[in-house]
């Protein structure tokens, strides 16, 4: 007894500094776990976004690139031809392509929800949106350019069909087959996107509804609708900016006219090296992108029903 | 022509996954306009099957729905003026619980039949009813359970449908409130005078809410009766043990007469019974024998012996589990808390209720 009475006091004292100096080593080895996230964080993050302000501050005069302090470039964005033309005309394509993919999408996404019972053909079905990705970006957009062409698939059934008598030119190089090929090509991020939050909403609630006497529209426009808004919206969002940033659709099946904005910028940066403008412009559109992911997030939060 | 429900040799096979084993297999019931009709039994029977092809949520894969003679069988689910109780209240998470209970009266069906201030004086008439009126407003993720559920009522209700089908409507409840609801839905019941058709598997809910309950097992109705009949003359073994948790004991008629009977025990005991005679003598029986049906007494002042195996005092009662002589079987015995116990191990005599017990198939 008096041996384990007197022995606590000393075991007690030794604790503490032992928990000490344990506490440290956990810390030390804490910041160790932290290094490479922050080693990530900065080469591939701070640093470029360094690089590209330090760049957008410049100027490029015959080529040559020479550091500067002006925020002149930036005032070129807005102010100089083609620039906010462009960036608004991208703009216009995003939003036609993200609202074009929604309503493609929400049928594809209600039906793989809520019809098909089965699980291994919902599983059939849902990868079939998904295997396109399997194929190369450029076959897909170039596969448009074979069904829209004056000698393509959809010229030669007309003619075929005795409906025209000479290839339409109307298909394709111009806005229209950009906004239809970025279409085919994002739909199925909206399709996975409107499906996620649809998988969300319980049967019983159609039934519920069905149950009160409500027609099949009234469900869809009263229930489903509005309880899958989020999801919209969330895959609006990223084909929007799928489609804002796309370069190889405008190129491949675009007309002369159809640039958009990051072909500009790769013109800048390749063609007339004038890497201050490209920055410029590249921050302008992180600025616009971030202010629409906000907007966005506080669009789904504020639209967002609790199950 | 009959008022009300009529279910008629009613089967349901689900199809995929190789199932084999019918869901529902031959119901035939007869529920009156104004019943209240219990579904009883245990999970996996064919409860919810039923309800839902009533509802018209499954197609039965035989037999035939009549609703006042009229057979309804393939009636679309929005047609046929029946409103359900969701076990998980199925609330529109994007409308207000005013908006939920106005949902049915705004259907494009019943278009130009009520006016704004109608729709608007009948929610709050029905949310007064389920004592809702100052949660009209909230949205039903802001409510508790048991207010969920008198919203989903309120919603059923509201629309003045003759039949309102519940499944497990208070399973999802503590056992308090449970209570409080069960109340609240047979108050509701008798001042509404609609056809109440409820699936639950908690047999003292059953009992205490119906009309009629249905004890059904594995697809098959066991007996339909008043929750009287169920408890004091199962018709088998199955309902006898599942309904009160009665002990059956097996025995054999020793005589059998117009006014009783004499069931002779394993253990050559004997015990007159007040059930009119179905049976023949030498017939093998199981004896139902209830713990409160049963008496303790010192030895040879009952019919039957044996011997305290456990002792557990539950409050309200102290509930003896008593083994009878030359194994014939294990009852329980009930016995008020005021006498003087009874030791484990020491030999008792048990005196049974004649009028109360009651004998089943073997
Ligand atoms: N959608 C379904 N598909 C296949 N089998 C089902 C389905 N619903 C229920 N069953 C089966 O049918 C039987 C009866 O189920 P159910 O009516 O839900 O019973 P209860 O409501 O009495 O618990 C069970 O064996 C169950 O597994
Ligand atoms: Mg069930």
């Amino acid at each position: 007894m008096a041996q384990a009475a007197l022995s606590l006091p000393s075991q007690t004292g030794g604790a503490r500094p032992a928990v000490r100096s344990a506490r440290r080593i956990e810390r030390r080895r804490m910041l160790l776990w932290l290094v490479p996230p922050i080693a990530w964080f900065t080469v591939f993050m701070l640093v470029p976004y360094a690089l590209l302000f330090y760049y957008s501050l410049g100027q490029a005069e015959d080529m040559v690139f020479t550091p500067g302090l002006s925020l002149r470039n930036f005032a070129r964005v807005f102010t100089d031809e083609p620039y906010l033309g462009v960036i608004l005309k991208s703009a216009r394509i995003g939003l036609m392509t993200s609202v074009l993919s929604a309503i493609m999408a929400y049928p594809l996404a209600f039906c793989l929800a809520f019809h098909v019972r089965s699980a291994s053909l919902k599983f059939v079905l849902y990868l079939l949106v998904i295997v396109p990705w399997w194929a190369s970006y450029l076959v897909k957009a170039y596969a448009w350019k074979t069904i829209l062409g004056t000698g393509g698939i959809l010229n030669a059934t007309l003619q075929g069909l005795g409906l025209t008598h000479e290839p339409v030119r109307l298909f394709l190089y111009n806005e229209f087959s950009v906004v239809l090929t970025l279409t085919y090509i994002f739909t199925p991020f909206a399709v996975l996107s409107i499906y996620a939050q649809l998988e969300r909403v319980p049967t019983s609630l159609i039934e519920a509804a069905r149950n009160l006497g409500a027609s099949a529209w009234e469900i869809v426009f009263r229930i489903v609708l509005p309880i899958s808004v989020p999801g919209v919206i969330a895959g609006g969002i990223i084909t929007f900016s799928l489609a804002f940033g796309d370069f190889v659709a405008p190129v491949l099946v675009g007309g002369p006219d159809s640039l958009m904005i990051s072909n500009i910028v790769i013109n800048l940066l390749g063609v007339a090296f004038d890497w201050p403008m490209a920055a410029a412009i590249g921050l302008v559109i992180i600025a616009l992108g971030l202010a629409l992911i906000s907007l966005s997030g506080w669009l789904e939060e504020k639209t967002q029903v609790r199950l | 022509m009959t008022t009300g429900i009529e279910l008629r040799d009613l089967r349901k096979l689900y199809d995929g996954h190789g199932a084999t084993a019918w869901a529902v297999d031959g119901v035939n019931m007869r529920i009156g306009q104004g019943q209240f009709v219990t579904l009883l039994g245990p999970s996996g029977c064919g409860k919810t099957t039923t309800l839902r092809m009533i509802a018209g949520f499954e197609t039965p894969t035989s037999g035939q729905i009549l609703r006042d003679g009229i057979d309804i069988t393939d009636q679309p689910v929005s047609d046929r003026d029946m409103r359900m109780v969701f076990q998980d209240f199925a609330l529109f998470p994007n409308m207000t619980v005013a908006e939920n209970v106005a949902f049915g009266l705004r259907t494009r069906r019943m278009k130009g039949r009520f006016s704004d201030a109608e729709i608007r004086r009948k929610v709050a008439e029905h949310l007064d009813l389920v004592h809702l009126g100052s949660h009209a407003g909230k949205r039903p993720h802001q409510l508790s359970g048991g207010q969920k559920q008198r919203v989903s009522l309120a919603r059923a209700l509201v629309t003045d449908p003759d039949v309102v089908l519940f499944d497990e409507p208070l399973g999802s409840l503590d056992a308090h409130l449970r209570k409080v609801m069960q109340i609240e839905l047979i108050r509701l019941h008798r001042e509404l005078n609609k056809t109440f058709i409820y699936v639950t598997h908690d047999q003292d809910e059953a009992m205490a809410m119906s009309d009629a309950i249905a004890v059904m097992n594995v697809g098959k109705v066991m007996q339909f009766g008043t929750p009287r009949e169920i408890y004091d003359r199962p018709a088998s073994r199955y309902v006898a043990s599942f309904i009160g948790h009665a002990h059956i004991v097996d025995a054999v008629v020793a005589e059998s007469r117009s006014d009783g009977l004499m069931v002779r025990l394993g253990n050559g005991e004997v015990v007159s019974l007040a059930q009119p005679a179905k049976v023949a003598s030498g017939q093998s029986v199981g004896l139902m024998l209830r713990a409160e049906d049963l008496s303790l007494a010192r030895p040879g002042e009952g019919e039957l012996h044996g011997q305290v195996a456990d002792s557990l005092y539950r409050g309200e009662y102290i509930e003896y589990v008593v083994e009878l002589t030359g194994n014939a079987g294990l009852v329980h015995v009930h016995e008020p808390t005021d006498l003087p116990p009874f030791a484990h191990g020491a030999p008792v005599a048990l005196k049974v209720n004649a009028q109360k017990a009651h004998v089943v198939e073997a």
